[in-house]
């Protein structure tokens, strides 16, 4: 995927977004086939051969999916696109900042699969202090105390407030 | 009145100090996380569906009714005050609110949404209150076809009418639909998509579903292409309006909501329509027709109104056929769903009670949001400014913790990411999300109710046109397809109309009953659909690189 430039290269910017669509089509068209398969290997046994089974919906929807994967692959080759999402702190001029999307995905990622060993104190605080700093944040201990302050908060929210007790990792005892 | 004997008990359960206290809590918090900037209307009630799981049925739905509204309010604050509307029903209000800010007049643009909101949402919620119990009443006589076809045409109207491209939206519907076919299937009881893993055999929650879509996705939308340096908000003072300020604003809010509610009442729903024909309406008939563009307070007035008039117009379908039809809805519908309660027209015969106060908590709520916002309006103003890497970093601290909390596991944080990664495609490529979300909560439904039909005839799909409304809505259906690229090609050939001239011609507006108006509004709904979202796309293009200019 490319990020879109500014509009003084708008006629490459326009071959290198239509490229970069082409990949969403093809990925249409993987699930498409993934539904087909998995739609294939539905056992159909006696019980459920009645009036519907249910083989019938995934077939629909995977010739659907392929459909439209066809369709916009040929919509991007001749030229279609769609105005990608502005908003009130989207600068489209500048491109897709890659480091920053991969950080914060990583960092979500990091706190699932460390929410068992941490707690979720540490882990969100950390989920926190992270996201704050790839996004651009540089007061490094302010960021830091309101991700704790706010992941504290949540903690005892959820427990004194909802009754529903969010796991305390390493914390246990502590908190 | 029978309506209003139940409404009157609604309101007597509404009115406990602990419900009004919720109601309270609700507004607050929706006002607050919708104003802030990125944050929309489906945002904040997905983000605070956490809240309500601790409280019991009423409580939860009568907080959720403040959040709604809370929420709406405040997404016109933000772009009132920053041009930069969170979602796309409040476009239109950025266009001359943000001019009136801009000129000095934020307080009479605030005052004129605040009070005009309010208008609306009493007037509609009142409509909704004789308008439902008659929809119900025919609701309960339809069978499987007519829902199967009203799903469709659901499916068909939020993914081909709204947005720029029809291709883009059943494609986003079609994903939708795969998302809501994951886990084990409803009568066979087959493990479909599951790839063998436990944890998706129960299917992948709604909530997960909605907070990735929503939260993450924008937020790493955001992230990846963040101004840098946060944008000038206008300060503003408490909202008043002087004389001839209501003077120029009752007649727009009035016929803001006529314009609204049958909009959101007919099951195609979205707020972009009806907000940019009020626009257009109140540009026609204004006495200041130059103002327009330049800070005109009916084009703050009219289209504020439609959008809450159009909010209280969706609960129609929702609460009596079970069908949402924005991204709001589509929320409030797991609001239902935790308590194991299914909208539809049953719920007005099992759980009237609950209907009821929820309808009284409506009104409520759209009160306290008046009386609350207007002395409250420069602190929310305040929370604009609230530093971009917080609060990006506080919408993903939300979202991993509603989506963990949805089922207290971790695998739907993973879950989690993979969708966002989804929403951040779909934002990237200008696919539209509402079509997904609808996708994957109605999929299930649509695919029950046509086994259902189909098991009655014994297999033969003519049942699918037994029932004439089945029948109508197909027909319509035909022609959302159809029409548009037929006036395309016959405008090219034959030039192009007055641009103001279809929102005149409603002359079906009053007709609230949802099934005549669907079947009346359909011609102008196609002559005009294409009109409107061109029209609206032209202006937002125009608005837009003048504030980007700007802010460099």
């Amino acid at each position: 995927m490319t990020a879109p430039s500014t509009a003084a290269t708008s006629g490459l910017r326009a071959r290198l977004q239509g490229r970069s669509e082409l990949g969403v089509a093809a990925l249409l068209a993987v699930i498409a086939i993934v539904i087909a398969v998995d739609t294939a290997n539905i056992r159909h046994t006696a019980i459920n051969a009645g009036v519907m089974g249910p083989r019938v919906v995934p077939t629909i929807i995977a010739i659907g999916l392929g459909l439209c994967a066809i369709a916009l692959a040929i919509s991007v080759l001749r030229g279609g696109h769609a105005d990608a999402e502005d908003g009130e702190d989207i600068d489209l001029s500048q491109k897709a900042h890659w480091p920053t999307v991969f950080g914060l995905g990583g960092l979500i990622l990091v706190f699932a699969l460390s929410m068992d060993f941490l707690g979720f104190v540490i882990g969100s605080a950390l989920l926190f202090y992270g996201s704050a700093l790839l996004l651009g944040s540089r007061r490094f201990v302010w960021a830091l105390v309101i991700g704790i302050l706010l992941a504290v908060g949540t903690f005892y929210g959820f427990v004194l407030g909802l009754g529903i007790n969010l796991p305390a990792g390493l914390l246990t005892g502590i908190l | 009145m029978d309506n209003l004997a139940l409404l009157m008990e609604g309101f007597s359960n509404a009115l406990t100090l602990q419900n009004l206290l919720f109601a309270l809590i609700g507004v607050l918090l929706g006002t607050a996380v919708g104003v802030l900037p990125g944050i929309g209307p489906a945002m904040t009630v997905a983000l605070l569906l956490p809240l309500t799981y601790a409280l019991d049925v009423t409580g939860s739905l009568i907080m959720f009714a403040g959040i709604y509204y809370g929420g709406m309010y405040g997404g016109s604050t933000t772009s009132i005050l920053l041009n930069t509307p969170g979602e796309s029903s409040s476009v239109v209000t950025a266009l001359e609110g943000n001019k009136m800010a801009k000129a000095g007049r934020g307080a009479q643009a605030l005052a004129t949404a605040a009070i005009g909101s309010f208008v609306a949402g009493t007037l509609a919620t009142g409509a909704l209150v004789f308008v439902a119990p008659f929809v119900v009443a025919m609701a309960i006589g339809l069978g499987a076809p007519s829902y199967f076809a009203m799903m469709v045409f659901a499916f068909i109207a939020v993914s081909t009418v709204l947005g720029s491209s029809r291709i883009r939206g059943l494609a986003s519907l079609f994903i939708g639909l795969t998302i809501g076919l994951v886990g084990l299937d409803g009568t066979t009881g087959q493990p479909r998509l599951t790839f063998g893993q436990p944890l998706l055999s129960g299917g992948i929650d709604v909530v997960v579903i909605a907070v990735a879509l929503f939260a993450v996705g924008e937020a790493l939308w955001i992230a990846a292409h963040l101004r840098h340096g946060t944008p000038a908000t206008i300060p503003v003072g408490v909202p008043w309006m002087r004389k001839d300020d209501w003077k120029r604003s009752w007649k727009p809010w009035l016929r803001g909501t006529v314009i609204g509610f049958p909009f959101g009442a007919i099951p195609a729903g979205g707020a972009e329509i009806p907000t940019f024909l009020s626009y257009v309406t109140e540009k026609k008939l204004s006495k200041h027709p130059e103002q327009f563009g330049h800070g005109a307070i009916e084009g703050v007035a009219g289209p504020e109104a439609a959008n809450n008039a159009s909010a209280a117009g969706t609960l129609v379908p929702l609460l009596t056929l079970g069908l949402p039809t924005t991204a709001t809805a589509a929320v409030m519908i797991l609001a239902f769903n935790q308590y194991g309660i299914n909208p539809g027209p049953l719920l007005f015969q099992t759980e009237p009670v609950l209907v009821w106060t929820l309808i009284a908590s409506l009104f409520i709520g759209n009160t306290l949001l008046l009386a609350l916002n207007l002395p409250l309006a420069p602190l929310w103003a305040k929370l604009l400014r609230i530093p971009r890497p917080y609060l990006y970093a506080g919408i993903l601290f939300f979202a991993t913790l509603g989506a963990y909390a949805a089922g207290m596991q971790t695998f739907n944080i993973g879950i989690l990411l993979l969708l966002g990664a989804l929403g951040y495609m779909a934002r990237r490529f200008g696919f539209p999300v509402l079509p997904i979300i609808v996708g994957a909560i109605l999929g299930p439904e649509m695919e029950r109710q046509l086994r259902r039909a189909l098991q009655i005839s014994a297999g033969d799909p003519a049942a699918l046109v037994s029932e004439p409304l089945a029948v109508v809505v197909y027909s319509v259906i035909v022609l959302f397809l159809i029409g548009p690229p037929l006036v395309k090609a016959l405008r090219r050939r034959f030039g192009r109309g007055g641009p103001a001239d279809g929102p005149l011609a409603g002359g079906s507006m009053d007709d609230t009953d949802g099934y005549g108006a669907e079947a009346d509004e359909t011609v102008e709904f196609d002559a005009f659909g294409t009109r409107t979202s061109d029209g609206s796309a032209r202006v937002i293009r125009v608005v837009r690189p003048k504030v980007g200019r700007r802010e460099k």
